[in-house]
């Protein structure tokens, strides 16, 4: 009885904290230029994580070690810095998106500058983090973060044609502007796989003290939570498609977002989505600034544990402190959050091969994974996602340069 | 009787020597037995690859790059403990010519 | 057992069940005529800067010294308090009491620990 309360709670927390402003955003931009026609690759990203996010959590739950833990410990330290350093540089640029959703839904609400907002954000992080513990704001942020079920509500409430709508989960090619097309593709797979999300779920599972009897917990949360979260991004979308394109807006300033839920809920749309975004984007700096400090206390081998009092593991309040400062900094100093998020997206399904190739690794190594390593259909999927994000890799710039907003 | 301390993580991955100087490979692995409380060596093991030695060191990485194609003509060798010369452990060397040595069978 | 498999970069779990750390590094010794044995696991930020660059190590001691860290060599735990189990290594000594818990010490004692609510 108490697994399925933890079942419940897990797919509750995985929907609630599923959108923030990287799949908002491209989702909004795919809907707004090329109606339909990309929920394909939503679902595609959807599907990916779906795979990683199982895997993590088996990884954690079976080995009792992160994904970080394992990296260090099979790879090496050389290894470990290399992936530290090339991670956490893009998720820091995330991290200052995700803040600066934060401040420009604020900014919605009180007409103040998203960067007035940015060292007040800052601090409230901070506190939450520093004086919270893992429970609290995981489940905290995540169960506040439903308010994002809007989002479903106004897609069903704005009669699309379901049947077109249908039609977009099959990939077609666009009749024009193709560039433009294949790189909201790239920044909508980057905001759907991001690797912080993986190792947060990892780190996650250890804090809670999962076991090899959470195995099919695992799974049910993993499948179900990642699968209910996707359907919110592709009702983004639905919604921009409908409420964007009629108008030929293309969603390339922050100040248009808002107006997405006006047409189904009235002026409450407007107040709906600025509460989205902002919660949304707090529990994501929330799980990113912890991830990266995780990354760093496991990868070193320091004490950590979000459950712990700041003065029992000093090192990894001070890396998380100065995480969120430099977080911060890229708000204050002005960069727009929308081109920072379409930026940071495309960055990140760039460097998805640093963190997948030893994960794929770990996932068939006897020593950490004892009989539950991965069969064939979990390998064959994770070799697909490696390939996909060589593939990524090699187009993100170019695409960034011709086809970017 | 002179001391020598070796540390084993700046060992890992450098190119060892043949007694003509040659490169025979790069140290991936040791290996040691437990006796009596003491974790002593039994032999170094050499491998064809060099950044990879440490995914090289899993079978399931051998395989993988077997399916890419990645592999060399043998894997590598096996060097006891008395046959590697550490006096510069920057520059391993064998004691020994490589036809002495067993080779590591892919596993 | 195989050295760098088994028990480099391992996590080192202290008798009281605390994480204390990777095995940064193994120390090997050579007596002439005798079996290479392994005397120590080396824990500590030098250990792991010099895996990157003798540089970095030299910056990373110095670093410890000027701010009185007491990390300047780095912290060895003899082979015969270490148990290689699994993925992890179990070592038969109290981590605060070790060196290895020196800059979490120095952090918690001049800064973080005079922030209010720490």
């Amino acid at each position: 009885m108490k697994k399925a309360l933890e079942i419940a709670l897990g797919i509750v927390t995985s929907v609630g904290g599923f959108l923030e402003i990287g799949s908002i955003t491209t989702a909004a931009q795919g809907g707004a230029s090329f109606r339909f026609q990309l929920i394909w690759a939503i679902l595609l990203g959807g599907l990916c994580l779906i795979f990683l996010v199982e895997q993590s959590g088996r990884l954690a739950a079976v080995s009792r070690h992160t994904i970080t833990d394992a990296i260090r410990e099979r790879f090496g330290f050389n290894y470990f810095i290399f992936l530290l350093i090339i991670l956490s540089l893009v998720i820091l640029l995330v991290l200052g998106a995700e803040i600066g959703g934060v401040c420009v839904a604020l900014e919605f609400i009180t007409g103040v500058g998203f960067q007035w907002w940015a060292v007040p954000v800052a601090l409230l992080i901070w506190l939450i983090i520093w004086k919270g513990t893992f429970s609290f704001i995981e489940d905290g942020a995540s169960i506040l973060g439903l308010v994002t079920v809007c989002f479903l509500v106004a897609a069903i409430v704005l009669h699309p044609p379901w049947k077109e709508v249908a039609h977009g989960a099959l990939p077609t090619l666009p009749a024009s502007d193709k560039a433009h097309y294949w790189f909201i593709v790239v920044s909508i797979l980057g905001a759907s796989i991001s690797p912080y999300l993986m190792f947060f779920y990892s780190s996650g599972a250890v804090e809670d003290k999962w076991d090899e009897s959470y195995i099919n917990a695992n799974r049910a949360i993993s499948v179900l939570g990642m699968s209910f979260g996707t359907v919110l991004s592709v009702a983004v979308l639905i919604v921009s498609a409908l409420v964007y394109l009629p108008r030929g807006i293309q969603v390339e300033h922050y100040s248009q977002l808002p107006l997405m839920l006006i047409d189904a809920f009235g002026y409450w749309g407007f107040i709906l989505f600025a509460a989205s975004l902002g919660i949304a984007c707090l529990g994501a700096t929330l799980e990113i600034t912890l991830e990266i400090a995780y990354m760093v206390a496991q990868g070193f081998g320091w004490n950590w544990s979000e459950n712990q009092r700041p003065r029992e593991e000093a090192r990894f309040s001070l890396v998380y402190t100065v995480i969120i400062i430099l977080g911060a900094l890229l708000v204050v100093v002005g960069i727009d959050p929308l081109k920072l998020t379409i930026f940071s997206m495309a960055l990140t399904a760039a460097t998805l091969p640093v963190a997948i190739v030893p994960f794929l690794f770990l996932m068939n190594d006897e020593a950490y994974m004892h009989e539950h390593r991965n069969g064939f259909l979990s390998n064959a999927v994770v070799i697909f996602i490696i390939g996909m994000t060589f593939v990524l890799a090699v187009v993100t710039i170019p695409l960034e340069i011709f086809g970017g907003g | 009787m002179q001391k020598q301390e070796v540390n084993l993580e700046l060992l890992v991955g450098r190119r060892v020597f043949g007694l003509n100087g040659k490169s025979i490979g790069h140290l991936e692995e040791i290996q040691a037995e437990l006796i009596k409380g003491e974790c002593l060596v039994t032999e170094y093991l050499v491998g064809a690859y060099a950044v990879v030695e440490r995914l090289a060191a899993l079978s399931i990485g051998r395989a993988i790059l077997k399916l890419f194609g990645a592999t060399k003509k043998h894997d590598g060798y096996r060097v006891p403990w008395d046959k590697l010369d550490l006096t510069d452990p920057e520059r391993p060397r064998l004691l020994c010519s490589v036809d002495e040595l067993k080779t590591l069978a892919g596993e | 057992m195989e050295l760098i498999r088994d028990c480099l970069d391992k996590q080192l779990i202290d008798r009281n069940g605390r994480k204390m750390g990777k095995a940064d590094g193994l120390v090997m010794l050579i007596e002439e005529g005798k079996r290479p044995r392994v005397a120590f696991i080396e824990v500590g930020g030098v250990t792991q800067a010099r895996r990157l660059h003798t540089r970095l190590a030299k910056l990373v001691a110095s670093l410890s010294k000027r701010f009185k860290v007491d990390e300047s060599d780095p912290y060895r735990i003899p082979w015969s308090k270490v148990v290689v189990s699994g993925i992890d290594v179990t070592v038969n000594v109290d981590a605060e009491e070790t060196p290895a818990l020196a800059w979490e010490k120095w952090l918690r004692k001049n800064v973080i620990g005079k922030i209010p609510g720490a």
